[in-house]
């Protein structure tokens, strides 16, 4: 277990060969571990396409919201991975079956996201309302007076690039029921974007929403285990035989932890080795879910391992 | 007295005689304004007597309201409308007004505050002569890449904003990527009460995105924090032994009282309830000692009878 060593250990070229023999799935984060905004990271799709070739199911488990599973295939596929939409988990696509088979929704929701999350909805039969623009009009008194949709039963909040009062008005007054689920896509502050550069995430989003009406979200994405459930519950994966990579030790790596999953950090993304060590030292037990088994400079390191 | 519901007290019933001993050992009150003196656009029966005949005793009556929504002028108004007479500019702190303030007089902001606010708090830079950020009119196609960015933006200051956007998110985050810039709000209330139990999206909700996005924490000026009281006493000189603060928000007003070494009392006509108040009295958390009122009534009318004696 990673607690008992002295330092969190590098994936060796033999370590990756002994590692790769005892998964049958791996699971790539995006953002970070396969590209960076839409440049893939060198050597990243010959892993990818190599891990299959040697038997491997991979699968892509991503918390972004902006994009449906075939979006995510198609950027895949320009970028020279072999992969289609149904190995692709965003959370716009796992929000739409979270509504469907755990909140067992019926009803509309009420969604603050992007027409990509509008599109899985629909898919798994949910009608979303209030996509797009929504500007502000009239005057404080007609805010709480907003027209409601009696056949809400459900507040979903995803990244949107037209948030505004209105839409955090507009969920607050649906909210104010006790019985209107809410649930969000994930709490990532960031969100990376084309180009590399970043803008706030849906976290920032979601944190409005929940101090305004007092109310905690159900958080979709990782490190919630619903990601990997969600994979497992579709492919037949057992957690022991099952490799989660990723570049965040608060979301990948946790998810890793709290499903049962082995662990590999990649350094190319926003973790650092030292904060990776600063948690396993540290006595604080969530901390230790933070800890990796093993790290690798980039996912492109294990080839050799690969090609023997 | 102050201190009071640390000793495991608080929460009492003002009656009778109290009510006139209380106010015979204040010379200042405070009041909130929103669910206390007034709601909405209608005033609390009884209060535009009440704060006459303390001023008639020779108290000094202040109002102190987290609601940046309006200029001071325009509270003035607002007072004479609802039949409050003689209530003059000075004696209202409204948290649009304390956060120009604040940078004018605190922080000596030397450059410009960019500002997710409504006209209230612009109004009050101005007069403040705190220089503002223009906003630019965001053009079709405008992307957080190509918006640009005012090189002396040396402060950030959010609060209520009807016109928030993902945008001015934006722009505020990369603005205080910088930790010499100043990150300010003007409350923190998660959202402001409405006619008929209604609520609307408050400061609060905006500051936590900000605060998430760039992983500060803002300096806040409104209740619960202490600047208020000290803007206040900087110009009046007020001894909060002998000041008594009326609020009806348990986390702002009585905890701001608390901060401030104030008695407080709680009014009944607004957001908080006795059964809340008690909780807290009774509750194990030590922090939610300081959101224990001293007394409670059921309006500030209660102080009528005292008054009129």
């Amino acid at each position: 277990m990673a607690a008992s060593k002295c330092n969190v250990t590098r994936l060796t070229e033999a370590l990756s060969r002994q590692l790769l023999d005892s998964v049958d799935s791996v699971l790539f984060d995006c953002d970070g571990v396969i590209w960076r905004g839409d440049q893939a990271i060198p050597g990243a799709s010959e892993v990818i396409n190599s891990l299959k070739k040697n038997g491997k199911r991979v699968f892509f488990v991503t918390n972004n919201s902006t994009k449906t599973r075939q979006m995510y295939a198609d950027k895949l596929g320009k970028l020279g991975f072999d992969a289609s939409a149904d190995e692709v988990f965003g959370t716009a696509y796992c929000s739409a079956v979270y509504l469907k088979n755990v909140c067992k929704l019926d009803g509309k929701v009420y969604l603050i996201g992007s027409n990509a999350m509008r599109q899985e909805l629909e898919d798994v039969g949910i009608r979303p309302v209030g996509v797009g623009p929504d500007p502000i009009s009239g005057g404080q008194k007609d805010w709480a007076n907003v027209p409601l949709d009696n056949e809400v039963r459900a507040v979903l909040v995803g990244f949107d690039e037209h948030f505004s009062y209105m839409k955090l008005n507009r969920a607050l007054q649906y909210l104010c029921y006790p019985d209107c689920q809410f649930v969000g896509t994930n709490t990532d502050t960031r969100l990376p974007l084309e180009g590399g550069k970043a803008v706030p995430g849906t976290g920032c989003l979601l944190k409005a929403v929940e101090t305004a009406a007092q109310r905690q979200a159900q958080v979709v994405g990782k490190p919630s285990s619903f990601m990997f459930e969600c994979v497992a519950s579709q492919f037949g994966l057992d957690p022991e035989r099952c490799l989660m990579v990723g570049d965040r030790l608060d979301t990948d790596i946790m998810l890793g932890s709290n499903c049962g999953l082995k662990t590999l950090l990649t350094l190319t993304g926003v973790s650092t080795v030292a904060e990776a060590e600063a948690n396993q030292k540290s006595e604080c037990p969530q901390r230790q879910k933070m800890v990796p088994d093993y790290y690798i400079e980039s996912i492109a390191d294990i080839l050799p391992a690969l090609q023997a | 007295m102050a201190g009071a519901a640390a000793r495991g007290t608080g929460c009492v019933t003002l009656r009778g005689a109290q009510i006139r001993d209380l106010l015979d050992a204040k010379h200042n009150v405070l009041f909130d304004c929103d669910g206390v003196i007034w709601n909405g656009e209608t005033a609390v029966t009884g209060a535009p007597e009440v704060v006459s005949l303390l001023k008639q005793r020779g108290k000094r009556v202040f109002f102190v309201t987290n609601n940046c929504t309006r200029p001071r002028e325009n509270y003035v108004q607002k007072f004479s409308r609802l039949g409050f007479t003689d209530v003059a500019e000075e004696e209202i702190f409204s948290s649009a007004y304390c956060s120009a303030a604040y940078l004018r007089d605190v922080a000596r902001l030397q450059g410009k505050v960019y500002v997710i606010g409504c006209g209230g708090v612009m109004k009050e830079l101005r007069d403040a002569g705190v220089p503002v950020a223009e906003e630019e009119d965001a053009e079709p196609g405008a992307s957080i890449y190509t918006c640009p960015l005012d090189p002396d933006v040396k402060a950030v200051l959010v609060g209520y904003d009807e016109n928030f956007t993902f945008m001015k998110l934006a722009k505020a985050c990369c603005y205080l990527r910088s930790p010499e810039c100043l990150f300010l709000a003007t409350d923190p209330d998660p959202w402001h009460p409405l006619r008929g139990g209604r609520v609307t999206p408050g400061s609060g909700s905006l500051t936590a995105a900000l605060e998430t996005a760039s992983s500060r924490k803002a300096t806040v000026i409104g209740k619960p924090s202490r600047f208020m009281f000290e803007c206040i006493s900087s110009q009046f000189g007020l001894d909060p032994a002998r000041s008594l603060m009326i609020g009806d928000r348990l986390e702002t007003d009585v905890l701001f009282g608390s901060n401030c070494g104030l008695t407080t009392v709680l009014t009944l006509t607004g957001v908080s309830t006795l059964e809340e108040a008690l909780a807290y009295r009774d509750g194990q958390e030590p922090q939610q000692k300081d959101c224990v009122p001293d007394y409670v009534m059921e309006s500030v009318a209660d102080f009528l009878q005292a008054l009129e004696e």
